[in-house]
């Protein structure tokens, strides 16, 4: 039996996500964990791993977060596949090899299938590279992974009974790639599946940097030195500290010069459509463009 | 030589503002600094065109020397050759500041706060400055447009160098750290020298346009190179700074973690790029790809050719 779970703080949120994209992916004897969560994400997960583990037959835990959406209707015969190793202890669409941090993603990422859908603006979806195949580069592929992004993860049972999600660490931030490294350090392996997901997120990636921060400074101690890469950069304190700022410094660079970009792009486009609305070619051929669209 | 128009009584010991490039893009020059400082100089101001000699450091040095021999410097008036100053009241603002015998170095944007060669992370003090683009069918943005800017002037902790007027003790006293051959953070550096020594550097509401691409670093590497040789030249000894043994274990962890949030937001504005230009881009091209626009194009062009309004 293939059990869902999610950590509910919104509920309008859960049931406008997850709940149906758990309802899709369910099959007839599939149990759905929808769990009030009070304290933080490493808590709530491991309440649902408790609850989890007391499954009769239990064949994988898919910890969904409250705004994620699986598509996939076909997913349980996925999730089986991937997880047919017994070696594998975790599952996910989204990962990355040669991960340093709880920044996974400026690793290198093999498999990215999901969409952010964003409300602002009028709303949109982003397509992540291996959303459409057809469209995938050449690195994006399914296989092992170093870790896996946490709005989706499929977890086998011999993860459900024998790992927890690490208290310590935090609020939120972190507990994906430190529940796989717990998972690698036991000798399983972390891997990719063919599956999708929409992520139902807002554009703003980090609004608030410090627990993010706190929690990469935490995650780097607990596993520097424990597996290879880990908190690790080149040189020594001295020299990591001053690349590390410079190379902080050029990050806010380009968010700022995006942030030019995005007011150019929007008032180059403004004006040539009002360019296009204000000349008389276009002011007198309206009237067919009309007809055309009444006789749609 | 002295600008057109300049007169200048033989034997008078009058002060002359003098403006100063190095030239390494002749045309740049030409459209951009060369018809502003035409435009904002005195009848008396001097105008030192030289070809540049090396990096921006030797180059600026040379600017330098040949206006340290000058007695009637009043101020040397550093202009990058895609800088246009705008502003016809740029030589009293100019005056006004450098009458503070302790200010050295006056800037058209600067800022308070400043770790670091991105002193644009700092509070930002700018005057009247745009920036002139090419990009998405050209335009013009406020210089520092994703932040609040404070209107000058202040005193700061450094100025951006591509506009900058020197007094006459900066001009004989100091020169451009030569062994920061990479070409940013020249600025920063000499800013922190001019305090070092005891003196101000100051903003001042000078209009200018910068003909800049939108992106505010392009050399990433030589950057990053930058901002760790000069965090080394003065790790310890910046004015005003406190002096602590930093750990430096903690200090990297910290600004690993910061690095990796900056970028993050990096890709998160990028994503606001794409979600807010997207709609309007899709948009456009329905517009231009319709049968009516097609149709009429022939139109369009006969009308170009006529120079007239259709």
């Amino acid at each position: 039996m293939i059990a869902f779970g999610s950590a509910i703080t919104k509920p309008d949120v859960y049931a406008r996500c997850a709940e149906p994209g758990i309802s899709r992916a369910a099959e007839a004897d599939s149990e759905v964990l929808a769990q009030t969560s009070t304290g933080t994400i490493f808590e709530s997960y491991n309440r649902l791993l408790e609850r989890g583990a007391r499954c009769q037959g239990l064949e994988a835990l898919v910890l969904v977060h409250q705004d994620a959406e699986i598509v996939d209707a076909g997913f349980c015969a996925i999730i089986r596949r991937a997880l047919a190793d017994p070696a594998v202890g975790v599952a996910g669409c989204v990962g990355a090899i040669g991960v340093r941090s709880i920044a996974w993603w400026e690793a290198s990422v093999t498999l990215a299938s999901f969409v952010n859908r964003y409300d602002e603006l009028g709303g949109g979806d982003l397509p992540a590279f291996s959303w459409a195949w057809a469209d995938a580069p050449a690195y994006a592929h399914t296989g092992e992974v170093e870790t896996l992004d946490g709005f989706v993860m499929v977890l086998s049972p011999w993860a459900v009974r024998n790992r927890r999600f690490d208290e310590s660490l935090g609020e939120f931030h972190g507990y994906d790639l430190d529940f796989c490294l717990q998972v690698r350090e036991a000798g399983r392996k972390v891997v990719t599946a063919d599956f999708r997901a929409i992520h139902h997120r807002p554009l703003r990636m980090l609004p608030d940097p410090e627990p993010w921060m706190a929690a990469h400074v935490a995650v780097a101690e607990k596993w520097y030195g424990r597996i290879p890469g880990i908190g690790s950069e080149p040189g020594d304190w001295r020299e990591r500290a001053l690349r590390a700022e410079a190379e902080r410094d050029i990050a806010r660079a380009m968010a700022h010069s995006k942030a030019l970009e995005a007011e150019a792009r929007v008032r180059g486009a403004q004006r040539a459509l009002a360019e296009i609305r204000g000349s008389l070619s276009w002011r007198l051929t309206a009237p067919f463009r009309r007809r055309a669209r009444s006789a749609v | 030589m002295a600008l057109d128009g300049a007169v200048q009584a033989p034997g008078a010991v009058r002060r002359v503002i003098v403006f100063a490039s190095s030239i390494t893009d002749p045309a740049a020059y030409d459209a951009y600094a060369r018809p502003g400082i035409r435009a904002v100089a005195e009848p008396a101001s001097d105008v030192l065109a030289l070809e540049a000699a090396g990096g921006v450091c030797r180059s600026n040095n040379l600017l330098l020397e040949v206006a340290a021999r000058r007695e009637d410097l009043e101020a040397l008036v550093l202009v990058e050759e895609h800088v246009e100053p705008t502003d016809p009241g740029l030589c009293g603002k100019v005056r006004a500041a450098l009458s503070d015998p302790e200010v050295a170095v006056v800037g058209w944007m600067g800022a308070t706060g400043v770790s670091s060669i991105a002193w644009w992370d700092g509070r930002i003090s700018c005057g009247p400055v745009v920036v002139r683009y090419e990009e998405h069918g050209g335009g013009e943005l406020p210089a520092c447009g994703w932040t609040a800017v404070h209107r000058p002037p202040h005193e700061v902790d450094s100025v951006d160098g591509r506009l900058i007027a020197l007094s006459p003790w900066a001009v004989r006293e100091l020169r451009f750290d030569e062994r920061l051959s990479i070409g940013f953070g020249y600025d920063l550096d000499f800013c922190l020298r001019v305090r070092e020594a005891g003196r101000k550097v100051v903003t001042a509401d000078i209009g200018a346009v910068h003909h800049h691409p939108l992106e505010l670093v392009r050399e990433h590497a030589l950057w990053v190179e930058a901002h760790v040789r000069m965090a080394e030249k003065w790790d310890g000894r910046v004015p005003g700074v406190a002096n602590d043994r930093p750990d430096w274990k903690q200090r990297s962890r910290r600004a690993e973690a910061e690095r990796d949030a900056a970028r993050t937001l990096a890709y998160s504005n990028a994503s606001h790029v794409e979600a807010r230009a997207r709609p309007l881009e899709r948009e456009l091209a329905a517009m231009t790809a319709s049968r009516s626009w097609r149709a009429t194009a022939p139109l369009r062009r006969l009308n170009r050719l006529l120079g007239q309004r259709f």
